[in-house]
């Protein structure tokens, strides 16, 4: 066979935005072809700034090399302007970023989840070559054929009689999230092992950790 | 001449063979079937056989059964575990159990473990690896405590402890550093169950519980769900939807009179 | 200066022994021969303006710019060897360009200013692996007025790469009796309107003609409208105010 340099070490991550919040989740299985578990705790979301996380699904070491480039790209912001890059800022620059390699892509499906200038929660998700998107909700990932249909309707009440729409409260949306990865893990074999939910305020990030299922 | 639809009277029917071979060439994906990814093992114990398997049912990624069941009866003294594509270990399961019952009513004998070996070796040498099931035949017959396995080619192993599936791996990394001749009861099933929780943490394809099967003079003891490690933690919230949930597009009300009734004449 | 005058001004990168770079300095006198450019910020927004040289009747005084758009939140008005400017500007618009493109979002006053200061610097022989663009300094000082997450903001720029942020800045051959008269009269809580009338008075203190709808050039730079060029008929109200 020909060179193919990617691999898909699986896994899910999803994110909520909130009034003034934003929540992003992600397993921390890294799992290979095959069958395989490479490892439990390998996380793939990652704090950038006090307001903005990242998390990249799809070939791990890509994921890993996008960060530390995107990382860089902030620090250089913060010297060249002094002040912190927003985070709709840095979506555009990811994105610009992720075109930059249109021709050898960063095999990822990429999430932002954050604030925006105004405090209001926003996530932003991307395809491997830069096209993206702001969205409320948002699964990506070996699991986000499962997940995404359950936040649909029961972060955006899809499929549901036309009701009053009252903003969803923080721990409202972590219960959420924690069953979309029970779950996820339940029939997705590439899901499992912990659970990391980064929870994105104006205090600045917080992460919890979670037991998933092993097998 | 009354024409009838003839029902294959046995073996299997190629005569879509071409047809398929020319449709793939011209770029058409063909539905592949399930492959179960496996941890079996059987290991031989003083007194007897102790089967083990987990009970994930995989199709790709995604899990199709959490709770199948991978030790199958052959024979009052035999059973079996199966790893490969699923189709092919249920039916040549299915096949020679059926060809054990007739030979034991024609005999009238105990069915041996290498009489059911023998045939499903030659049913898969016959199809040359085409039919893909690995095998592992455990029971107790004349001769003692029986363990043996097939691979998809045809090809077979006498050896006291075995493992097939893709957790085989896993699986063999505990017997090898714990198996020994004369284990007790209990120590054989202990093993058993170690060695099939490894193939369920290590391996994707396998998952959920671990069944035993223990097998031995004029007894066998099916165990389903031995150890359970994998229990589900209840959900944060209740996900009971509201009555009226699904929304009525449009409403339409036949009304049946007498004249509509059913004839019952 | 030009009695210690000796070898030194020669080489565009050649400190003298005293540790000056005579060509940035005479490039900054350059500045000095130049039309006077006036650039006064206050909380509303940043007016510019601007003398124009009308040397002769024949001259069609609109084909002189001095006041250029960088983006739509930003100008800057000059003095000096203008041509040069093109240049300058010409790096701080694909800047700024650039930055909305990779960020989707407007640079900051002072980022342009130091960007057109990196650019300001670039002369000589260039150190390795770098680019030079130009053999000796630009002549030309701009007054960049812009308006970013920090409100309304003016700066000066000089051959030097050295740029300053001021309240209210005159750049120029009339340079020092405009910035006198800009000290006495700036005060924090002037009005855009103010600052408008401000500017050309000030101009017109220092100018040799007459001060009229054609021969200055007004701008401003505002939240509501960004960088907008007055028309004749827009100045022509501010000159009626004077």
């Amino acid at each position: 066979m020909s060179f193919y340099p990617y691999t898909d070490n699986g896994g899910s991550a999803l994110a909520i935005a909130g009034e003034d919040y934003c929540l992003l989740a992600s397993d921390t299985r890294q799992s290979g072809e095959d069958y395989k578990i490479h490892a439990g705790y390998v996380p793939k979301a990652f704090k950038l700034t006090d307001s903005c996380v990242y998390a990249g699904v799809g070939f791990s070491a890509d994921g890993v090399a996008l960060v530390k480039r995107v990382r860089q790209s902030i620090e250089w912001y913060r010297h060249a302007h002094e002040k912190t890059m927003s985070t709709p800022a840095l979506a555009q620059m990811i994105a610009t970023v992720l075109y930059s390699k249109r021709f050898f892509p960063y095999y990822v499906g990429t999430i932002l989840g954050g604030l925006d200038e105004n405090g209001r929660g926003v996530v932003y998700s991307f395809d491997p070559v830069g096209s993206f998107e702001a969205e409320l909700h948002k699964a990506v990932g070996s699991g986000a054929e499962l997940i995404q249909p359950f936040l649909d309707n029961q972060v955006n009440l899809k499929f549901l009689p036309e009701v009053e729409r009252t903003p969803l409260p923080l721990d409202v949306a972590l219960q959420i999230a924690k069953d979309a990865f029970t779950s996820a893990a339940e029939r997705d074999t590439k899901t499992g092992d912990y659970l990391e939910i980064f929870i994105i305020d104006r205090e600045g990030v917080n992460v919890e950790r979670f037991d998933l299922k092993r097998d | 001449m009354t024409q009838r639809l003839e029902l294959p009277k046995g073996g299997f029917n190629f005569e879509n063979y071409q047809r398929n071979v020319a449709l793939e060439q011209q770029g058409l994906k063909l539905p592949t079937p399930t492959k179960t990814g496996t941890t079996v093992v059987g290991i031989i114990f003083k007194d007897g056989v102790v089967l083990g398997a987990d009970t994930r049912s995989t199709a790709g990624s995604i899990v199709q059964d959490k709770n199948c069941d991978k030790i199958r009866y052959m024979a009052p003294n035999v059973y079996c575990c199966g790893a490969g594509t699923a189709a092919d270990t249920q039916f040549t399961n299915s096949l020679i159990c059926s060809q054990l019952e007739l030979h034991r009513l024609a005999t009238g004998r105990e069915t041996r473990v290498c009489t059911a070996l023998t045939l499903v070796k030659q049913m898969l040498f016959k199809y040359q690896g085409h039919v893909s099931a690995a095998l592992i035949l455990g029971g107790y017959d004349v001769t003692g405590p029986r363990l043996l396995a097939v691979a998809p080619h045809g090809s077979t192993d006498k050896l006291p402890y075995l493992v097939m599936g893709s957790g085989s791996y896993a699986a063999i990394a505990i017997l090898e550093n714990r198996w020994k001749k004369d284990l007790e009861r209990q120590e054989a099933i202990d093993l058993v169950q170690e060695a099939i929780e490894a193939g369920i943490f290590n391996d994707l394809g396998s998952g959920s519980d671990v069944n035993i099967t223990i097998i031995e003079k004029g007894k066998v003891d099916n165990i389903k769900g031995y150890a359970r490690p994998n229990r589900r933690e209840p959900k944060c919230r209740s996900y009971k939807f509201a009555r009226g949930s699904t929304a009525t597009l449009n409403l339409s009300a036949v009304t049946v009179t007498e004249g509509d009734a059913m004839d019952t004449s | 200066m030009f009695l210690t005058r000796s070898e030194y001004d020669r080489g565009v990168n050649t400190f003298s022994p005293e540790g000056r770079l005579f060509q940035v300095e005479y490039a900054i006198e350059a500045i000095k021969l130049g039309s006077t450019a006036v650039g006064i910020q206050t909380s509303e927004g940043v007016v510019l303006a601007v003398e124009k040289r009308v040397t002769s009747p024949l001259l069609v005084s609109s084909s002189i710019e001095k006041i250029m758009e960088i983006d739509r939140h930003l100008g800057c008005a000059m003095s000096g060897l203008t041509p040069d400017s093109r240049t300058l500007i010409d790096h701080a618009r694909t800047q700024s360009q650039n930055h909305e493109f990779t960020y989707n979002e407007k640079i900051k006053v002072e980022s342009v200013a130091q960007a057109v200061c990196d650019l300001a610097l670039r002369f000589g022989e260039g150190a390795d692996g770098e680019e030079s663009t130009m053999s000796r300094p630009f002549g030309v000082a701009l007054l960049i007025a812009g308006i970013d997450e920090k409100g309304p903001q003016l700066f000066h720029t000089d051959p030097s790469g050295t740029y300053v942020q001021y309240d209210a800045k005159a750049i120029g051959s009339g340079s020092e009796g405009a910035q006198t008269e800009l000290q006495e009269e700036y005060h924090k809580s002037l009005t855009l309107q103010s600052a408008e009338t401000l500017s050309l008075k000030v101009l017109k203190q220092v100018m040799e003609e007459k001060l009229n709808n054609t021969n200055v050039e007004l701008a401003a730079v505002t939240p509501e409208h960004g960088f907008k060029i007055y028309s004749e008929a827009d100045l022509q109200t501010v000159i009626e105010r004077l």
